[in-house]
Order: C-alpha cells, then structure tokens, then sequence
C-alpha cells in the first residue's frame, strides 16, 4: 500500500513540474482522439447518411419479367420477404396500361401509395401526395397530361369503359421530369380492376440502401432462385453511390492514420525531450537501486495517465467535431455509438505506447555512472 | 567455511588487481586495497587518478575489466546487471558531490524513494534519518528550498535510511561553504563513531584528514 503511495506521488509529481511538455502530449493526443473519434463516427454513418442523400435520386432496384409481359403482384412480396432486414427502404409494383377518360385515351399506372413518397422523394407534387394505399377515390396526375387535359388539383377525372364510369379527384399534379409527367397515378386494385388483369403488375421498382454492395449481391440472389425475372440494380445510381461510399469511407481511413503518425511523432518528440530531460534522475533512481522496468513502468504510466486523459477530453471533442461534419455535409447529426469510444481508446493508447517505445528503450541505456559524473 | 566468504570476513571491501580500460585509456591498474569493518578512509588523488572509477567499481555502479571485487563478503565482480542493482539497493549508502534529488519531491519523499527502490517505504524511519542530519524542520520542502548544506543532509539522510553497511561520499562537500562542510564532516564522523565503514573521496588533503587512513591514487595505480 505505501509502495502504491509512492507510485502515485512520483506520478502526480512528475506531470506537474513539466507542465510545458505535458501539455504538449496530452493536446496531441487529444487532437488525434478527437479527429479518430470524429472519423470513425462518420465512418460508420456515412454509408447509411450517404446512403439516404443518394435514395433522393429515385428507385436503384427493378425487378420485371424476363420473357413474359407481366408479373404475378405476389412476386413483388416475394422480392420485398426475401431482402435482407433493413435493405428494403421502399418499394412498389407498378401496373401500367392504357384507359379512355372522357376526353381521350390516356396512360395511367396502379402503384402503391404509401410507398410512393419514399420511392421517388424527388417529385415536386403540386397538392398533396396520396398517403394510403386503398385510396380508390383519388388520382396523381402527371404535369405534362394535366396540361392536356386542362385539370388541375381538386378537378374531376372520369374514366370511361364500356358505359362504365369511375370518377377520381385529382389531390396532386407531379411534376417528376421524366415519363411520370404523362401518366395518370391509381391505386393498383383499381388499375388491376380497370385493366381487367388481376393480381398482375408489370413490374416493381424499388429503393434500397446500399450497405457495402449488398444491392449487387442481392440481384445475384435473386437472379439464381428466379430466372423468370429481369433483376437490375439501377446502376446510375447504386453503382455510383457505392463507389463514392468506398472512396470517402478511403480518405477517411487515410485522415486517420495520417493524424495518428503525425500524432504518435509528436508524442514521441515530447517524450524523448522529456527522458532526455530527467536522464539524471533516472541515473539516480538506478543508483538506488531502481530496476530499469520499474523506471519504465514510472514513465509508462505517467504517458497512460495524460493518454487517459486526453482520450477522455478527445471523445467529447470528437462527438462535437463529427456533429459538425455530419450537419456540414449531410445536414444531420451523427449518431452516437458506444462502441467508438473504445475504439478511440484502443487507438488512442496505442498511439501513446508506440510513441513511448523509443524514450523508453533510452532509459535502459542511462549509465548512472556516466550521468552522475561531476558537473 | 568457503574460500570466498573467509577472504570476505576480514574486510568490509577488498580489491585485488583491479583493472579498468576505457577502450586505450588505463583508468585503474591491479589496484589492490583492502578496508576493514567500520574503517573511515579517504581515496585521494588529483583529477584523472582513477578514484571515481575505483569508487564507480567499488559502489556497484561500473564494473572492473579485470581483477576481483569483495564487498561486504561477497564477490562483487561476477554481478551481472540485476545482481548490482540489487546489492547497491541493499549495501550501499551512496552521497553525491551535486547532492543529485529529485527536484520535485520534498526532502521526507527523497529520503522515501531510498526505500522504495530497497524493499517499503517507512515514513517514521525516513523522518529518523531527517533528524539525525539536523533536518527536522525542513521535511515538506522541495530541494530549491533547501541551502547546499541542507540538501546534502538530504543527501546523507537518503543514504543512510536504509542502514546499508558500506557508505561512500563521492566530494561530499565539494559544493559547500566552510560552515556546511564542518556539519557535513561532523555527520561523518558520528557515523564512523557509530561503527559504520565509509570511504570517502575527495582531493582535499584538509578532509582527507578526517579520515582514519588515505588511499593515494596516481595515474590509476594505488601508491600509498
């Protein structure tokens, strides 16, 4: 117990008298925990941030059929049950055909509703969006076949069929910059009803997040246990995303391990300006009969203690430095994950203990003789 | 009884042809002494006369090129590093002409760190050692509080803690005004008088004659 006194008394001692160097340790590590801590936060959220700023771009996931025309609507579920949990951001089959209104002979498509949303978040809808998928009254229309058929928002559109007639209301004009500008949206059963082809869609698009390719491997999945389905990553989008995950996912990688060298050589400097420093004290030590690991288990802790330290202050600089980053780039916070601060602390501490080893390795070779010799 | 422990039984340190090169450099040559228990004695000699090297050899700091080495009754020149270490932690009270404590402890924690490094640390026993060098009053100040004279009781005090039988004072008051050296050699003396052997280097032939006996060294080669 009194040995553990006299450690802690040559401890606190000796960080307090070098306050000049000390501090020039503990800031280093502090900087490269907090950057470490701040990158690998944002590493391993980037690709689920990234991730979600791309599905902005639409649908990344077709799914039609091969030889036929359409599908079964049951093998949509069939793709949506066999995804991997979490994969599936939003998806929906599609039906397409072609029906009369009262004014002439148009396209529509039976979607999903409540999928749609999240499907193609980049749609500027004039009105409002239809949310569930049972809607049957209402209608979205496309800018291009409003325009043609002179409606808007809150107008009737009625459907004629063999004396038939259905009466949707239009709740939003889409305005997509693509084909949807010419369609008419309705809710799928009624297109199945309308189009008289049951439980059939012609295909299915959906919106996955690409974790590490996992859109790539899934489509071979799928195009192994089915081959009477086209499967097709859309590769404008997903193949980009991934490769612009991988190299920003790189560069981080590389920040890190430049800042933990740069790190590690200024720790390393300090350390070695510190032993060079007290090499007469060691000497002494050593001359009262100090074994040399007790002298190195005396510096080695005394570097632990400031890397504890600053570890510590470089967790909390860190989690302020990744909310930066994350609302700088993704205008979003970064989760926090307990499991970065070990992280940081296993890096952190080895950081220190590698930037020690050469300091260390100098105490060993202090003669006491040679120190001690006369001024 | 062995050989060695009867050659030890006779003297406190015995050296016989004692040599040390430093690569070309002759420091110490067949240097053969021998020093009786409880003996006060003085190794004089100008500078480069191979004292320090034969007080570095005799304290277990340094070793011998050849020759051997008897300290306290044991054979002191096969030691590798470890076995030194330990035997000066152990036997060997050691005083600096630069006093040499660790600047950020007080003088009580400098005298603690003697037994630190020998085996626990015992604040009632390092206080002991304060008082026998007069330094009761000065145990919780840091050694840039302290004069020269208070920091080498320091010194001595640190040396003593651990009751080692072999003491050696490397110019013990080479550093001091005329005052702190009639104290210091008055510390020695109540230490000789106390029956402890103490060997002493210093060039000053006025404390020198201090000692019970002087050992001349010239050119590293022991001449009276």
């Amino acid at each position: 117990m009194a040995v553990s006194r006299m450690t802690g008394v040559l401890l606190m001692r000796a960080l307090s008298v070098r306050n000049q160097r000390v501090l020039v340790v503990f800031l280093a590590l502090m900087v490269g925990a907090a950057i470490v801590n701040a990158l690998v936060s944002v590493y391993f959220d980037i690709d689920i941030k990234m991730s979600r700023e791309l599905r902005t771009f639409g649908a990344n996931f077709y799914v039609g059929p091969a030889q036929a025309h359409t599908l079964p609507e049951a093998d949509f579920d069939a793709v949506a049950a066999a995804a991997p949990p979490g994969l599936v951001e939003a998806g929906s089959p599609y039906l397409y055909g072609t029906a009369r209104s009262e004014l002439e002979r148009i396209a529509l498509a039976g979607v999903r509703f409540s999928a749609l949303k999240r499907l193609v978040p980049y749609w500027q809808v004039e009105g409002d969006w239809i949310g569930v998928d049972f809607d049957d009254r209402n209608a979205m229309i496309g800018r291009t076949l409003a325009a043609r058929l002179a409606v808007g928002v809150g107008d009737p559109l009625v459907l004629v069929k063999d004396g038939d007639k259905r009466t949707l209301r239009i709740k939003g004009v889409i305005d997509a910059g693509d084909a949807s500008d010419s369609l008419l949206f309705i809710n799928l059963p009624l297109a199945q009803a309308w189009l008289e082809k049951p439980h059939t869609i012609s295909h299915a698009l959906f919106s996955m997040m690409n974790r590490e390719g996992e859109v790539e491997g899934f489509a071979e999945q799928l195009r192994g246990g089915h081959p009477e389905w086209t499967v097709r990553p859309i590769r404008k989008v997903s193949s980009n995303e991934g490769e612009v995950l991988v190299k920003i996912q790189g560069l981080m990688g590389l920040v890190s391990i430049v800042i933990l060298l740069l790190s590690t050589l200024c720790v390393n400097t300090s350390l070695t300006a510190i032993v060079s420093e007290r090499q007469r004290e060691f000497a002494l030590q050593k001359a009262l009969g100090a074994a040399d690991g007790a002298i190195i288990r005396q510096v080695l802790l005394e570097t632990l203690a400031i890397a504890v330290a600053a570890t510590v202050a470089g967790c909390l600089l860190g989690f302020v430095l990744a909310q930066v980053l994350g609302q700088t780039v993704f205008s979003a916070g970064i989760g926090l994950r307990a499991w970065v601060v070990p992280i940081t602390f296993a890096l952190s501490l080895s950081v220190a203990v590698a930037a020690a080893a050469v300091p260390l390795r100098r105490i060993m070779h202090i003669q006491p003789a040679a120190a001690l010799k006369g001024e | 009884m062995p050989e060695q422990t009867r050659a030890a039984a006779a003297a406190a340190i015995e050296t016989r042809h004692l040599t040390k090169r430093f690569g070309s450099v002759l420091a110490l040559a067949e240097a053969s002494i021998s020093i009786g228990k409880g003996e006060f004695v003085a190794l004089m000699g100008a500078s480069g006369s191979g004292k320090t090297t034969l007080m570095n050899i005799l304290t277990c700091l340094d070793t011998a090129t050849s020759g051997e080495v008897w300290l306290d009754g044991v054979d002191a020149a096969g030691f590798d590093e470890e076995a030194r270490r330990e035997f000066r932690a152990r036997h060997i009270g050691l005083v600096f002409q630069q006093f040499h404590l660790i600047p950020y402890l007080t003088a009580l924690e400098n005298v603690m760190l003697a037994q630190y490094y020998h085996s626990v640390t015992d604040e009632s026993a390092a206080r002991r050692a304060l008082e026998e060098v007069g330094l009761t009053h000065r145990l919780d100040h840091l050694p840039s509080e302290l004069s020269g004279g208070e920091q080498q009781r320091v010194c001595i005090a640190r040396a003593l803690v651990n009751e080692p039988p072999l003491f050696f004072a490397d110019e013990p008051t080479g550093n001091l005004d005329e005052e702190n050296e009639s104290r210091v050699l008055d510390i020695l003396r109540r230490l000789h008088a106390d029956g402890r052997t103490i060997v002493m280097v210093t060039h000053n032939p006025v404390l020198g004659g201090y000692a019970q006996r002087i050992i001349h060294l010239q050119h590293g080669r022991i001449v009276s």
